[in-house]
Order: structure tokens, then sequence, then C-alpha cells
């Protein structure tokens, strides 16, 4: 049975559950609803979550067990090797696995046959069935037997338990439902159960993702000093070993390119926010604010693309060149220039929605003391929307600082330390791709080298969010 | 309500302030406001009073031309200030804001310190050379409002801190504070307990020495206690206007002896 059938099989249980329960609810108040604790919905709701929410969990459950569980006792079967032979062999072993399967359907072959077959020509077959196998010993053969086995055992099995988990909910509820059984109170309480593991979720993703770069970071200064990769003010990766790893030449262009994308956005981009909320007619917002937010829906390889072929080479002829400073259209000015712009609907649509947010009453007051438009914006919204914009800006900070593509086609790849604009510089988040590109084991620390940056980016744009979550807590006191 | 006493009104100044004639207010196409003719008198406190939507707040709006700032909006007539027609295009409406202060329904102190928010008209009309005339103004305005003792201080605090009341009384500092001629309020007690209501009442009748008062309120006691004159608009017409103890105790015309019974409204 396959798994969508028996997640279909699970559904229609709890639909007929939902069914049953409010049948019996009715029934057992002697078919007068009003002498139920609860709707006869929520005793229906009820038996529907407690027929489908344990055995689907069940499933999951299973679903993430049974793979180890099989390689465990498949691995026994295998002669021993080290670590990354030993994970080839399985992998053909799955393989030849699934091919076997295949060949049993397509061939129509009983047990026995599959039992009988030889590891000569079996290739050839299995090829056939579109599995290609690099080398199959007889241990190979015997073990993708005992795993097509166990897959079909373990199937079996799961199959069994999770529908056998379903019908017992149901019994279960329906056991339960008396008229004054409290459904609705348990189905709210369910139901609150069901949004906090919803919620678990992203947490634990984010857990998840610090422990891996942290694990992986401890690999990284084990075998380089982590004094150096703080320190040292040079980058130059060798492959060959011997490498400098520092981290500075590469936290410099974030920052540096980041710093001229916001000096671009933010005037641009609050500007623009003042005029939409503040000045412009009904008419004139309804174009100009989409027309902006076009500009958000650009993926940042065509923001890149527009870096490298008209930014870049107009900026090196027209004041790189002229002024002596450079020769180079790839260039820090280049990629923060049109990261710039990738940012300036990014905080003037968060700042529009933040003005707006300022009470109309606050407006009225300035108004009728005789102020003037700019006034009541500079003296009066822009200080009572402050703590939003800030906190737009410093999200706009986030963005810059972990946007690649831009500074991939823009900013170039040379890790420098240099205070001129109109060099090529390079990114964190660049060179983190550079050197995880090609075929390498993450075992030196040329590679592992990525963890670290990207923990360090991590940690940069944590403290950001942290400060811009401040910002907003310590001036709303204020203001609200 | 035993404190009501009208016989003792005495309205001294005579001179008309605000003059209003066969004023009409649009919005879009809806008639909001139908030929209303109103004098103002100064240093008087002039109630309006009505149902909700009967265009008093309206009204109030079109003094000191608040009803600009509504998209949509369109104003026929003619209301005089001094003499001057506030519509006259020659007049600049954030001038005209400026002697026609305004108080809200809601207290809006800005999000700035007390200080800065009484001293926010008289910087931005230019009305003090020096910090200290500034500081003069503030504490002026805030003794004015009856409000110096309490904050005096925590001038630097926060004025979105203070109390209901407190905050209300900060926004008439605040409006006292650009000396305006005349003083416009709307529904000033309406979101304020009883104790601020009286704190307020108090002040308004002593603010009357000063300026020519306008409130609008839903509370006919209120109208009684504070004001020398009162308004009844019903249906976006004035229906009556007259001495208080006039239109209190003897109106004359139905409608507005039914809404002060409690008939309609």
């Amino acid at each position: 049975m396959s798994l969508g059938i028996l997640v279909l099989a699970v559904l229609i249980l709890a639909a007929a559950g939902f069914l049953a329960g409010r049948r019996r609810a009715i029934s057992s108040a002697g078919g007068d609803p009003r002498r139920l604790h609860s709707l006869p919905g929520h005793y229906g709701q009820f038996a529907a979550l407690l027929t489908a929410v344990p055995a689907l969990a069940l499933l999951a459950v299973w679903l993430m067990a049974q793979p180890m569980v099989i390689e465990q006792r498949v691995a026994s079967l295998l002669p021993a090797g080290d670590a990354s032979t030993s994970s080839l062999v399985m992998a053909d072993v799955r393989r030849i696995s699934t091919g076997l399967q295949r060949l049993a359907v397509t061939d129509g072959l009983s047990p026995r046959d599959v039992a009988g077959l030889s590891p000569e020509g079996l290739a050839p077959r299995l090829r056939a069935v579109g599995v290609a196998v690099t080398s199959m010993g007889p241990e190979t053969l015997a073990a993708a037997r005992a795993h097509r086995d166990l897959q079909d055992r373990l199937g079996f099995w799961m199959v069994v338990s999770v529908l056998a988990t379903s019908a017992a909910g149901l019994g279960l509820a329906l056991a339960r439902i008396r008229p004054d059984f409290r459904a609705r109170n348990t189905t709210e309480r369910f139901v609150m159960v069901i949004l906090i593991a919803a919620s678990l979720v992203a947490v634990a993703t984010t857990v998840g993702i610090v422990m891996s770069l942290l694990f992986e970071t401890m690999n990284f200064f084990r075998l380089y000093p982590a004094q150096d990769f703080f320190l040292s003010l040079t980058w130059n990766p060798q492959f060959r070993g011997g490498s400098d790893l520092g981290i500075w030449p590469l936290l410099w262009g974030t920052m540096y390119i980041s710093f001229i994308a916001l000096l671009v956005a933010v005037p641009i981009g609050l500007l623009t926010a003042i005029y939409l909320a503040e000045y412009a007619g009904a008419r004139a917002r309804s174009w100009a604010k989409p027309a902006i937010e076009i500009l958000a829906g650009i993926p940042t390889i065509v923001y890149g693309l527009f870096a490298l072929v008209t930014v870049g080479p107009a900026l090196r002829d027209w004041f790189a060149q002229p002024l002596g400073l450079g020769a180079s259209s790839s260039s820090v000015m280049t990629a923060g220039l049109v990261m710039g712009i990738m940012l300036i609907p990014f905080i003037s649509s968060l700042s529009d929605d933040i003005i707006n947010a300022v009470p109309q009453s606050l407006r009225d007051g300035s108004y009728g003391l005789g102020a003037t438009h700019s006034e009541t914006v500079k003296q009066v919204i822009l200080p009572a929307a402050l703590p939003g914009i800030v906190g737009a800006i410093l999200l706009g900070a986030s963005r810059a600082i972990g946007e690649t593509m831009i500074v991939v086609l823009g900013a170039g790849a040379a890790a420098k330390l240099s205070l001129n604009p109109f060099e090529a510089m390079t990114t964190v988040t660049v060179k983190i791709v550079s050197q995880l590109t090609g075929d390498t084991e993450f075992a030196s620390p040329e590679t592992l080298v990525a963890f670290a940056l990207g923990l360090t980016l991590f940690a940069i744009t944590l403290v950001l969010n942290v400060i811009a979550l401040f910002i907003v807590r310590k001036y709303r006191e204020q203001y609200e | 309500m035993d404190d009501i006493r009208y016989a003792e009104r005495v309205v001294s100044a005579a001179e008309v302030k605000i003059a209003a004639s066969r004023v009409q207010v649009f919005y879009g196409l809806n008639h909001a406001l139908k030929d209303v003719d109103v004098e103002i008198l100064g240093k008087t406190v002039t109630a309006f009073i009505g149902p909700s939507g009967c265009g008093k707040s309206t009204f109030l709006r079109c003094l000191n031309r608040m009803n600009d700032t509504i998209p949509g909006c369109r104003i026929e007539g003619r209301i005089t200030l001094d003499g001057h027609d506030i519509y006259d295009p020659r007049v600049d409406p954030v001038q005209l804001r400026a002697k026609v202060g305004m108080v809200f329904q809601k207290p809006n102190p800005f999000p700035k310190s007390i200080y800065d928010n009484v001293a926010y008209g008289p910087r931005i009309h230019g009305l003090a050379r020096s910090k200290a005339e500034i500081d003069e103004i503030v504490e002026t305005a805030l003794r004015r409002a009856a409000l110096w003792e309490e904050v005096k201080d925590r001038l630097a605090a926060p004025g979105t801190g203070l109390s209901g009341g407190q905050q209300q009384r900060l926004c008439i500092a605040r409006a006292i504070a650009t000396s305006p001629e005349v003083l416009l309020m709307d529904e000033p007690c309406s979101a304020l307990d009883p104790i601020a209501t009286a704190q307020i009442e108090e002040l308004i009748d002593e603010l009357r020495t000063q300026f020519s008062v306008v409130i609008v309120t839903h509370s006919m006691q209120q109208a009684a206690r504070v004001s020398q004159r009162t308004a009844f608009f019903h249906l976006g017409r004035l229906v009556e206007y007259g001495e208080t103890g006039q239109i209190f105790t003897n109106p004359h015309d139905p409608r507005t002896e039914s809404y002060i019974s409690g008939r309609i409204g």
C-alpha cells in the first residue's frame, strides 16, 4: 500500500469519525442537541482529531526511523570498511534493492525467483529497469535482498500499525462521547497543541541550522587557529594547503558595500515613503506604489546583470578613470549602488506602512496649531514613526549583508582591504559560495572556513536584529 | 444639576468675533450643513449641542479650515474673523489656524516631551527669540491650563505618559501657547472621567477672560455649566441660537425643547 493511499485512508477514517462522533453525541443526548455540553460538531471534530493526528504522527516518526533501522541491520551483513567506502557500498545496496523491486514488478518474479537470482547477468537486467550499478558482489546482492525484505516487512507493519492507531483513536473517542463530555474544551486544547507544534518547526529549524554551523565551525577551528581567522588581514586560500584565511578583508567588503547600499536606499526610500504616505493623492498612490514594488520583485541576479553591464562600465568611464581612481568596472561602488536600488522598495514600502499607522489625530493636532505640511511630517510624524523606520532600515541592512549575486557580478571576487570605492572587493557571502564550489570534501580548512564565515555572518545579522528590536521597544515605551 | 445658575450669566463682551452666514458644507454629494448663520462673540464661551451627526463638529472645523484637509469637502457661504473672510484666497489657512486654535476629542499629545509639546506652536510660528522666552511661554501656558504644578518637575518626560485628563490639559496648553484669539474645542471631555472633566470645565471658564471659546459637546449639562451662549444643531441645520439660559429654560423652537428634555437625539 503506497504512502498516499495510506494517508488517504486515515483521512477517510477521520471523516467517518467526524460523522460517527456527531451522530453518537446527538443520540447520547436523546436527539436533543441542547442537552449536550458542546455543539454536535465539536464532538465530531474531537473524534476526527483523535482518529487522524496520532496515526499521522506515528506515520511521520516511522518514516523517519525506518531507513535508519534498515541500514543498521543491513550494514552488519556487509564486510567492515572505512566510513567513506561503506557509505558507497550502502548506496549500491539501496540502488540494487530498488532495482530488485522494479524487476519483481516488471518481470512478475515471485519471491522465490528473487531469492534465486545470481549476481552474474543481473547488472544488464537492472540497467533495463533504469538502475545503474557499478559493482556487485555476492555480499552486496545478499545485503540488497535483505534490504528489500526488511523494507517490505516494515512497510507492511507500518500500514498495519498506522491503521490500528487510527481505529483505536476512533474507538477511544466514540467511547468517551457522553452528553457531559467537554468536547469544545478538548478540541480547543488539541488545536492549541497543533499550533504550538507548527511554530516549533520554525524554532527547531533555526536551532538545527545554528547547530550544524556550529559543529562545522568547531571542526574548522580544530584545523585552523581561531586567532588567525579573526585577526589576520589577508585572505588567500590555497587548495594545496597553507592558506591565509583572515576574515577582515571579506568583512570589510561586506560592510563597505552594505554601507553604500544603505546610503543610497535610506534617503531615497524614506523620502519616497513620505511622499506616498503624506502627499500623494489616491490616484498617484494607486500606480506609484505597485510600480515601486515591481522593483522588489526583480530577482537579484537581474540586478547583478544590470550592475555588470550598465552601472559598472558607466562608473568606470565617467568617474573612476577620469578621477584616476581605478580601471575596474567591478567595484564596491557599482555593487553598493545597485544593491541600494534593490533595497529602495524594501525600505519605502515598510516605512510607508509605518507612517500610515501614525494616528490621524496627531496630524490634526499639528495642523490645528497652524503647522504646515512639512513641519508636521518633520516634527510630529517622523518622530512618531521613528522606531518602525529604524527597524525597517536595520532589516534592509540585514538583507544587504546577506546579498550575494549583486556582489558577484558587481564587485568582483578579489578580497582586498582598501578605502577606494572604485576598487573591486568582495564579501563574506561570495567567498562562502566560491569556497564550496567544486568537488571537494568537507575536510580541509579551505572548505570548512565557509561554515565559520556563515556563522560570523549569522552572528552579525543577529546582533543587528537584536539592536533593531531593542530600539523599537525602547521608543515604543516612550511613544505609546 | 444644582449648580446650573443660568441667571447669573452675564455676557459682557458684545463685539462679534466670528460671523458665519449661509454656510453650506458638502462631503462629496452629501449636504452635511445647510444655511448656518451664527455670530460668535469675543470673550464668551459658545456651546454647540445636538445629536450625533447633526453637523456641529463639521461647522466647528469650518471655523479654522480644518475641513481643508479632508478630500472631497466643499464649503460655501461666508465666514469672517474680525470682519475678514477666512475663505478668501489670500488667507493662508496655516496662519489662520495659529489664530484659531483647536483642541480635539481625544487627547493627542505629540510623541515628544511635555516641554516640546507646548513649545511646538511657538517654535513653528517664531513667537520667541530666545530659549528663555520659550521657557516663559511654556510655563505661562501650562499654568493657565492648570497643569504646571503637576508637571513642573518632569517637563522632559514624554507627554504621552500623562493621564488622560492631564494629556487633554496638555493639549489645551499647547493650543493656548500660540496665543490664539479663538479656541475651538471638539468634545474635549468625552474621553475623560468626571474629575478630569470638572477640571477642564473650570479651565474653560477661566480661559474666557482671554479668548473666545467654542465648544462642541454631547453633554447638555456641560453646555449649561460652561457656556454663555448655546447653538442647537439638528440634521445639518442650526435650529436655535441664543443665550444659554434662554435655550435651556425657554427654548423657542419645539425641536430644541424636545432635544433638551430628551425626546429626540
